[in-house]
């Protein structure tokens, strides 16, 4: 692939350079405000603390939980969600625009509210809860499962999202060229229009990881044991208190951040590409 | 071998249908179709190729019925607008899909050398450059060499140069022509520019509305138009309306706002009704008023110049003559004639270069 | 001419709206943070209304939680509060009185009320019509009955559950009561307090709910009169009480009165208005809406450190009685 390595990626000229300037110090604002709190939070940290609680089987179970449940919630997300925004990109029907904004409610729920309606859904008597039980063994009360669901509640919109954007972007006619050369329509979506949207969908993909691993309100109905990390914070806040629960807070963030690098690097690969399907 | 024949082609798609549209194209042969934006051309393309169900009608490739055949067993090569190249891939690696998509579809076949391939079509050494950074003639020779390793039978051309500019679109249609010829394979190319037909075309369709209007040789249908649409798109600048005054099997005299032309005529005329007389631009002659008759003078009329429109090498010169007339010269002739606003002049037409047309 | 009209409409309308504002703030009261555990809410907010009605220039802001949750965002998070509430009337020792170099944000409580631990359930819970206040340590010991608890780690229903069923032992004598019980209640079935779990219980995902039985009669929930020896409930029970356990990760913890108690934090800036609002909760108005609520009231209330309490509140209070 052939990058072309440039500091920006518009018009330059005289009088634009303003316009550059302002773009620069929003960025510099905004990231401000992103880092301060977080850099607060590590400065408050003793070495000490954190190591103390690191060695906690308690702390180090929540984290691997966390993951291990967003990282399930992401590949759900994907599995059904990537080839439903597929679907919105390329279908037209009456309704499609509410049907598009139905995909957006979870995003306005309040967290506890959407765990209480999940609960009623997926509890022990509920219209999918119950016959899960009965016939598959299948629990959502205090299990892997619960947390995965309510995770996939709150995070699902932006995987469909981001991926139904990458879709649109993609030229229908590139496919149809792709047909006339032989390739069924499963292939075209394998080897021509998923890699063309992949920037899009690994995006929306990071982002459900993202919001996932944080879920705290409505996760907590469903699922209090096993704790998740947000949940085990809580627990030592309420124990322990801030320094405690803040070391947690602290290496749940590097965890967190360390994958969204690693991911990064795996999925974009190196430097930008230009351009994308037409 | 017929290479492709349309029967009875309809179908509606929101704005766009196909009414009824059939022809055929003979085996190695190159089918322009000319029309106007929204005349179903592309729908028309698309149906073929058969991404469209056609609500009516019947579709052969060379004699194989495919009108319920899924696209991609067509085995049709269909080159789009700006070619249509997949932007994550090298251009070996466009062109290994073609054949390795198509050895799947056709168990047996034997392997395609890509190399061979890309050398074949002038592209060996962009084996792996992105198409992102192709010239458009480049793009338009790994698009036909991508098309070429699937082996298809038919080749589909919707306007691969519409967005380009005038030189580019002059060298690709050279090219173009040139590789259509060598490959000798069956190609119907749509485009709503008439410069195209002559370098490319040995038929000519002519669509309107999802219809096809007229077909046949290109020389044919080009010449004499069956209709004032069909004239339109031909890009006869010249549509005088007028009635014929007196005819034998020979000339037919129409009058036009009260002057009388006389026209050459092939087939049966009306006695009465209007008509259109189509003129193209360019067999409109111009001279000094006073000048001696010249082998056109079947017709010669004396008017002043409205207006001038230059276009480069040639100039186009509205006159009044009792009605518009437009002609189209060499720029040097029209600054020799000393033709300005106003200035008297003098348009000679043969009899065979005005052609009726019966609305 | 319609831009310019639009701009004069605008404008207008933000002017108003300061002027609005502005006047309000005019008139502005004196607010009162009320930090309250979590099943104070639907007596403090009736409380409330009548305080607010008797002194029109003070409005009362409460915020309800854990009562845990409540004493940390003090003493942790530096949230300004002028009232703390809590559940069990040791979360204020040992949480605000400070010492071992930690801030002192209290140095006196007040027991105001009672209340008793027992379980609630629904007529959709699982041997509803079977369950009464003898048989309730063996139905609840069924298989297939979901019990619902708060966590004893963190919060005082929890752990003076587990301190009620080791009571029941010795009552009922009956050895193994309180793991059978507790078998039914695992942690899949715990939540950080006992309130977040009453829509579970609504929903039907539990059968019953260790819960105070001031929250049955707020949310109209069936419950079981369990004996006073045993539901906390007493403070002539103490010392019985005191040999009830729960082995939590804080500790051994031995069986108390659940008594509610109240202080006014040290750093508080509205120390007087923050006195009206304790006597109010004292007096008879007060008493009168947290017994309506399903609470035991104490008149006089108890004090701990009653001299380092403001005079003003001692009429109302008499010192806690040792045990």
């Amino acid at each position: 692939m052939i990058a072309v390595p440039r500091t920006w990626r518009g018009p330059k000229s005289v009088g634009s350079s303003l316009v550059v300037l302002a773009a620069w110090l929003c960025g510099g604002v905004l990231l401000t405000f992103i880092l301060l709190p977080l850099i607060q939070l590590f400065a408050v940290q003793t070495t000490g603390t954190l190591l103390q609680v690191a060695r906690e089987a308690d702390v180090r179970d929540a984290l691997m939980l966390s993951v291990t449940a967003a990282v399930l919630t992401a590949l759900v997300a994907g599995l059904f969600g990537v080839p439903f925004a597929y679907f919105l990109a390329r279908a037209e029907f009456i309704g499609k625009s509410a049907v598009a904004a139905v995909v957006d409610v979870p995003l306005t729920v309040p967290h506890t509210v959407a765990g209480i309606a999940l609960l009623m859904v997926f509890g022990r008597h509920g219209v999918i809860g119950g016959p899960a039980e009965d016939f598959l063994g299948l629990r959502f009360w205090g299990t892997l499962a619960g947390i995965v669901v309510a995770m996939l509640f709150v995070s699902l919109p932006y995987t469909v999202n981001a991926a139904r954007i990458a879709f649109e972007g993609v030229d229908p006619r590139l496919e149809m060229v792709a047909r006339t050369l032989g390739m069924g329509p499963w292939r075209v979506l394998a080897r021509i229009t998923v890699p063309l949207a992949w920037r899009g969908i690994a995006t929306g993909l990071t982002l459900t990881f993202a919001r996932s691993i944080s879920e705290f309100g409505a996760v907590v109905i469903l699922v209090y044991y096993p704790m998740t990390a947000p949940v085990q914070i809580y627990e030592m806040f309420l124990r322990y208190g801030l320094e405690e629960a803040s070391a947690a807070a602290a290496l749940l963030l590097v965890i967190s951040l360390a994958l969204f690098i690693l991911f990064r690097h795996v999925a974009y690969g190196r430097g930008p590409v230009v351009g994308g399907g037409r | 071998m017929t290479a492709l024949a349309v029967a009875g082609l309809s179908l509606r798609l929101g704005a766009f249908a196909l009414d009824d549209v059939s022809f055929t194209l003979p085996a190695n042969d190159v089918m322009v179709v000319l029309g106007s934006n929204g005349a179903g051309k592309s729908v028309l393309l698309e149906t073929i190729a058969g991404f469209h169900r056609p609500a009516r009608g019947r579709i052969a490739i060379n004699e194989r019925d495919v009108t319920t055949l899924p696209a991609e067993k067509r085995r049709v090569g269909f080159v789009v607008q700006n070619f249509g190249l997949f932007p994550h891939l090298t251009v070996a690696q466009n062109v290994a899909l073609g054949a390795r998509a198509q050895r799947r579809a056709r168990a047996g076949s034997p392997p395609v050398d890509i190399a061979a391939l890309l050398r074949r079509f002038g592209i060996a050494d962009l084996a792996d450059a992105s198409p992102l950074v192709l010239s458009p003639g480049e793009k338009q020779r790994a698009a036909l060499a991508r098309a070429e390793a699937s082996h298809p039978d038919l080749f589909l051309l919707d306007e691969p140069f519409a967005a380009l500019d005038a030189p580019a679109r002059s060298q690709l249609r050279v090219e173009l022509a040139r590789f259509l010829r060598e490959l000798r394979l069956p190609a119907l190319f749509v485009t709503h520019d008439y410069v195209d037909v002559a370098a490319l075309g040995d038929h000519l369709a002519l669509m309107h509305a999802g219809r096809i209007i007229q077909c046949g040789a290109v020389d044919d249908v080009f010449r004499r138009p069956v209709s004032r649409t069909a004239a339109d798109i031909l890009g006869f600048e010249n549509r005088l309306v007028g009635r014929v005054v007196s005819h034998d099997r020979r000339l037919a005299q129409v009058a036009v706002e009260g002057k009388f032309l006389r026209i050459a005529t092939e087939s049966a005329v009306p006695a009465a009704g209007e008509v259109i007389v189509a003129i193209r631009a360019e067999n409109v002659r111009l001279l000094r008023p006073d000048a001696a008759p010249t082998n056109a003078a079947d017709n010669r009329l004396i008017g002043a110049v409205v207006a001038l429109e230059p276009l480069g090498a040639l100039t186009k010169v509205a006159l009044d003559c009792g009605f518009r007339l437009i002609a189209c010269l060499m720029s040097r002739d029209v600054a020799a004639l000393g033709l300005v606003s106003g200035a008297a002049v003098a348009a000679d037409i043969a009899a065979p270069d005005a052609h009726l047309v019966v609305p | 001419m319609k831009q310019p009209i639009r701009s004069i409409l605008l404008l207008a309308v933000l002017a108003a709206m300061a002027a609005g504002s502005a006047g309000a703030r005019a008139a502005e009261p004196t607010t009162l943070s009320v930090f309250a555990a979590g099943t104070l809410a639907v007596p403090f907010k009736q409380v409330d209304q009548l305080f607010e009605k008797k002194f029109p220039d003070i409005a009362v802001q409460p915020q309800f939680g854990g009562s845990v949750k409540m004493a940390r965002q003090i003493t942790d998070l530096h949230q300004d509060a002028d009232i703390l509430a809590v559940a069990d009337y040791n979360v204020i020792p040992k949480y605000l009185f400070g010492g071992d170099g930690k801030t002192a944000y209290a140095d006196w409580y007040v027991g105001f009320v009672r209340n008793a631990i027992t379980f609630v359930y629904t007529d959709k819970s699982k041997f509803a019509n079977a369950i009464t206040a003898s048989n309730w340590y063996s139905v609840l010991a069924r298989k297939g009955v979901e019990i619902g608890r708060s966590n004893p780690d963190t919060d005082p229903s929890g752990y003076q559950t587990v301190q009620m069923l080791s009571l029941a032992e010795k009552y009922y004598s009956s050895p193994g009561l309180a793991e059978k019980v507790l078998a039914n209640a695992p942690l899949a079935n715990m939540r950080d307090t006992e309130t977040s779990l009453i829509s579970a219980l609504q929903l039907g995902q539990i059968d019953y709910l260790a819960i105070y039985r001031s929250d049955a009669l707020q949310h109209h929930l069936k419950l079981l009169n369990l004996p006073a020896k045993i539901n906390l409930s007493d403070p002539t029970y103490a010392s019985f009480y005191a040999e009830g356990v729960a082995h939590t990760k804080n500790g051994d913890l031995t069986g108390k009165p659940i008594v509610y108690a109240i202080t006014i934090v040290a750093t508080s800036a509205k120390k007087a208005v923050a006195e009206k609002y304790v006597a109010f909760l004292l007096g008879p108005e007060g008493r009168k809406v947290m017994s309506d609520n399903g609470f035991g009231t104490f008149a006089p209330a108890y004090a701990m450190n009653p001299a380092k309490m403001p005079p003003a509140l001692w009429p109302l209070v008499k010192p806690w009685p040792a045990s």
